[in-house]
């Protein structure tokens, strides 16, 4: 115990030294934690590493019953918290998030108002409803506090949102101390909601224990359960008991170091995690289980794949693109520390797909999915990808969720046009072709002027905008970078970022602030208007013509390749976001000519005198400008080339006419 | 099972012998759909004709780049030109009920009607077509509204199954169930206006039900006959489609329209090909002789021709 501390508080202050001075100071800590006894365990059992690798600030111990029957589980929790925060807490805020499945709470208002896609129903029904009661609460040396809990609604001060509870402690606990909590609990789960809860005989155990807020920045953070909104909290150690029916197949976070069949007819299954901040299972008695190993740099990482009998056929679909994945975010980002990583196919038709939480991921697919197309890859990698983009560099994701939705976004256009080829990554069937950057850019493109990417997740206009503008838009923006400093050093920035944040809660600051260092470049010409503005990027060919410079003279003869034009090219910039482009001229005579412009003035007009005429002229001629909202203004032809439309009219008429022809079989 | 391809190959027989009806009626469809679709062409034009963008549209179909195209301010919304195309898929709606009672009236004699004839018959029958689009309209809309909900209300508990296909064949059991229901009733419609031609019926009604009577009494040969056919026409979908993805180049558009008109011509002669099972059937079962027409000749020489003109009809034994 005692060497393993050593290295823990060496490993920590070496952690502290790349650390920001906003991360919650490591070094302090290591300090702090070694002049303290410390009841949080430093174990290593789910981790490729001899020491931990995080700050653990907290460890948590439940024992939690789930029946099957009733959608219910009755917990004991034994939170063990550090504080950390240099100064005497005596108020402590917890998550109850599955109170969010109330009619009346903020969740359901917002989501209601906005329609998400967790929320089609038009009627309530019981089975929507969730809850997560404190049954008792008590406090290591103060006793019972259980009355003393008070739901508090930090956010929009809705008297019926129930989803964070505070506990004022008779007598604050002094910095560098430790407390414990005794909390009793009951959950009811609602059928399928925002990524947790039960479909049938399936259930996903997401968010269903009393979590406790982070301190940061001097303060508090824990925010009510939001619509659009996902999690934060600390770092530290869970074991967790989990009982339920025999017949049961589970998975869950960490690793599952114990396993007892109960007289009863039940199981117990231990799992324990180190170095993670939230811990989520999922049991049905009809998963099919897929057992393969990745072997990683740190170790060998054991792949757990629970799929839907129906889509048995898909395991190997999943475990080839986990694999490559997981290669490709150790070769370029850095390594996945983590023993297990258990992939689970949710219940088809439940709204427990796509989503991720430490070392465990849902996927999604259907039964019949043919291999052009490619959604249950995208679902893979885009939440494998948030083991690194929330799992281990922990970031608000209320305040600043495109830190990691968006970057996850960004890997993700990476990681697939690599794997599966830049413009088919996401569908190549029946002779349609779609590639995941082009989509992320159109999904930002419809919603380019709404809200910034700077913006608490709550706080944006409607669900498309947020969806739009943390996905596609710091995808976009990411890859526009890759302009403007070179792809490899934007990778280089992202693994800098990585290597240097992981295990810490790091801020939107602190990843620009890297990317600068890392390019050596001022960039905040481009962050103050892609990060922190609404200004729309959109520059289009307004005009060009050629002018024979005889004109004037009569009976003048053109001559192919002899008469002389004066030709004049005008770029628009229609937008107020400022980018330097590029613009090449091609003449009649296959000559190109290609232009810089600072894009900083409305407009500006080129001049030629050459002897051919402007054929067509295009901005960006690379296609690397991938915040550009319209891609069609940016090109324009002399000659109008009719065949594209032509095509287009076609598939219309055709489909025009078997409308009529189906319409009058049938009624006439 | 030998009525079934004699019904079969005697619709044929009536639809090859009257091959001018499916190009007139394939001409017709083609028109109005390239009406339909000038709001869709002046829409897309001035974003495509000049951007080199677009031609991620013709050398294969990049999704995006359509959506793309479609959020565009200057292609406007979508709603105008599908409108457009719904409203001339009416148009082509209307001209067949105008149309086909000259069709259905040459479908059942022997030779070839004189224009005159044919639009006459076209006159004599419009109104009674009309009405009996809206008899089918009413029994159609109230057999829909009890059935697709009902085909809800089935799959959804369906769904509550564990096994993840169930939902899926129920809603294809359903909506098989569906299909041969609305087939029962366009079988007994379709036999219904042959009779309001062929008879010259001023009560559509009654022909209507006899249509019916008849369809009830020759279920499966009838259904079997339609159903084929309708198999034949989603073969030729099928195969249509997947000749046009693997031989037609993506910048071919001389290509892509020669298949799918093809396609649509074989689509339109699979329905006529049915009318023309319902002329066969009702020559053979339904027919009596018209007050103004004399039968060509004998249908068989064992079987006694019922008397023309002012005795009631009689009904011809099938042959």
């Amino acid at each position: 115990m005692p060497l393993s501390r050593l290295c823990a508080t060496v490993f920590l202050s070496i952690l502290s030294v790349s650390a920001p001075a906003n991360s919650q100071a490591p070094a302090k800590a290591a300090n702090n934690a070694s002049t303290a006894a410390s009841p949080i365990p430093e174990t290593t059992i789910s981790i490729n590493s001899s020491t931990p690798l995080s700050q653990r600030v907290v460890a948590y111990a439940i024992d939690a019953k789930y029946d099957p029957k009733t959608h219910t589980l009755d917990g004991a929790e034994v939170l063990t918290y550090h504080n950390l925060s240099g100064q005497p807490l005596d108020h402590f805020p917890f998550h109850l998030y599955l109170n969010a499945f109330q009619p009346k709470a903020t969740w359901i208002r917002e989501a209601k108002a906005m329609g998400t896609r967790d929320v089609e129903y038009d009627k309530w029904e019981d089975k929507e409803f969730g809850s997560e009661d404190i049954q008792s609460f008590e406090a290591g040396g103060v006793g019972d506090l259980t009355s003393k809990l008070e739901f508090v609604q930090p956010d929009d001060n809705n008297k019926d949102d129930k989803t964070v509870v505070q506990v004022t402690l008779p007598k604050p606990i002094a910095p560098n101390e430790y407390v414990q909590f005794k909390i009793k609990f009951h959950d009811k789960f609602p059928e399928t909601q925002a990524r947790t809860g039960w479909k049938r005989d399936f259930v996903l155990g997401g968010q269903w224990f009393p979590k406790v807020g982070v301190w940061w920045h001097g303060s508090w953070n824990c925010h009510q359960f939001h619509a659009t909104t996902e999690f934060f909290a600390d770092f530290g150690v869970y074991d967790v008991n989990l009982t339920l029916p025999q017949d049961e197949i589970v998975g869950a976070s960490g690793v599952r170091v114990n396993e007892v069949k109960n007289p009863d007819g039940t199981q117990t299954l231990t799992y324990h995690g180190d170095d993670i901040h939230d811990f989520a299972w999922t049991a049905s008695p009809r998963y099919r289980v897929a057992e393969d190993t990745f072997q990683g740099s740190m170790g060998p990482v054991q792949l757990r794949i629970m799929m839907q009998p129906a889509h048995w056929s898909q395991e190997a679909r999943h475990a080839q693109i986990l694999k490559q994945t997981l290669d490709h975010f150790e070769r370029w980002y850095g390594p996945y520390p983590y023993k297990t990583l258990t992939l689970v196919d949710p219940e088809p038709d439940s709204a427990a797909g796509g989503m991720e939480y430490p070392t465990f991921i849902t996927g999604g697919t259907s039964w019949w999915m043919p291999e052009g197309i490619k959604f249950p890859e995208i679902v893979v990698e885009h939440e494998f990808g948030h083991q690194y983009w929330y799992g281990m560099v922990a970031t608000n994701e209320f305040e600043e969720a495109w830190l990691d939705e968006g970057i996850n976004s960004y890997t993700e256009v990476k990681i697939l046009d690599s794997v599966l080829s830049r413009d088919t990554s996401v569908m190549s069937f029946a002779g349609m072709t779609a590639g995941e950057r082009e989509l992320q850019r159109m999904q930002y493109a419809t919603v380019a002027d709404f809200d910034p990417m700077a913006r608490f997740a709550y706080k944006f206009a409607n669900f498309n905008s947020y969806g739009g503008v943390t996905y596609g838009k710091t995808a976009s923006v990411l890859l526009t970078l890759e302009k403007i400093i070179g792809e490899d050093t934007v990778q280089k920035a992202v693994h800098t970022y990585f290597m240097r944040y992981r295990f810490t809660h790091p801020t939107g600051e602190d990843f620009l602030k890297t990317i600068e260092e890392v390019s050596g470049k001022d960039l905040g010409w481009y962050f103050k208007q892609a990060v922190y503005g609404t200004q729309v990027l959109d520059y289009e060919v307004r005009t060009f013509n050629s002018v024979p410079t005889n004109w004037y003279e009569k009976n003048a003869k053109e001559k192919k390749g002899e008469a002389l034009y004066d030709s004049t090219v005008m770029i628009h910039r229609k937008g107020d976001f400022l980018f330097p482009v590029e613009v090449e001229v091609k003449f009649a005579n296959n000559e190109k000519v290609r232009e810089q412009w600072d894009g900083q003035d409305r407009w500006i007009k080129f001049h030629y005198n050459k002897r051919a005429k402007v054929e067509s002229v295009e901005i960006d001629p690379d296609h690397q400008i991938h915040l550009d909202r319209d891609n069609f203004n940016n090109s324009r032809t002399e000659d109008a080339h009719s065949k594209p439309a032509r095509k287009l009219e076609n598939y219309w008429i055709f489909l025009s006419q078997c409308f009529s022809q189906f319409l009058a079989w049938w009624a006439i | 099972m030998n009525n079934d391809k004699h019904l079969l190959s005697a619709g044929l027989h009536i639809v090859n012998r009257h091959k001018r009806f499916i190009v007139w009626f394939w001409v017709l469809n083609l028109a109005i759909a390239w009406f339909g679709a000038i709001a869709f062409r002046q829409a897309i034009t001035s974003t495509l004709d000049h951007s080199l963008w677009a031609d991620r549209l013709l050398h294969g179909f990049d999704v995006p780049v359509l959506i793309e195209m479609m959020a565009r301010p200057d292609t406007g919304s979508t709603e105008v030109p599908t409108k457009s195309s719904a409203h001339f898929g009416l148009v082509f709606l209307l001209a067949t009920l105008v149309f086909l009672p000259g069709v259905l009236e040459n479908y059942t004699h022997e030779g070839r009607l004189s224009c005159e004839e044919f639009f006459r018959a076209c006159g004599r029958n419009l109104w009674r077509f009309i009405r009996a689009f809206v008899l089918f309209a009413i029994l159609a809309g109230v057999l829909s509204s009890i059935l697709f909900p009902a085909e809800g209300k089935l799959v959804k508990v369906a769904e509550n199954s564990t096994n993840e296909l169930l939902p899926f064949y129920t809603e294809i059991a359903c909506l098989a169930v569906i299909f041969v229901v609305m087939t029962l009733i366009r079988i007994a419609f379709d036999l219904g206006q042959i009779d309001v031609v062929f008879r010259d019926q001023r009560s559509v009604l009654r022909s209507v039900l006899r249509g019916f009577r008849f369809a009830f009494r020759n279920l499966f040969s009838l259904l079997g006959t339609y159903v084929a056919i309708t198999i034949i026409s989603a073969l030729i979908l099928f195969v249509g489609v997947w000749i046009w993805h693997i031989a037609v180049p993506p910048s071919s558009i001389l290509g892509a329209f020669l298949i799918s008109q093809v396609m649509l011509i074989l689509f339109l002669w699979t329905r006529f090909w049915q009318r023309a099972v319902g002329a066969a059937f009702y020559l053979r079962e339904m027919a009596v002789v018209p007050a103004t027409y004399v039968v060509p000749e004998p249908i068989a020489p064992t079987t006694a021709l019922p008397e023309p003109v002012s005795s009631p009809p009689t009904e011809v034994p099938p042959v």
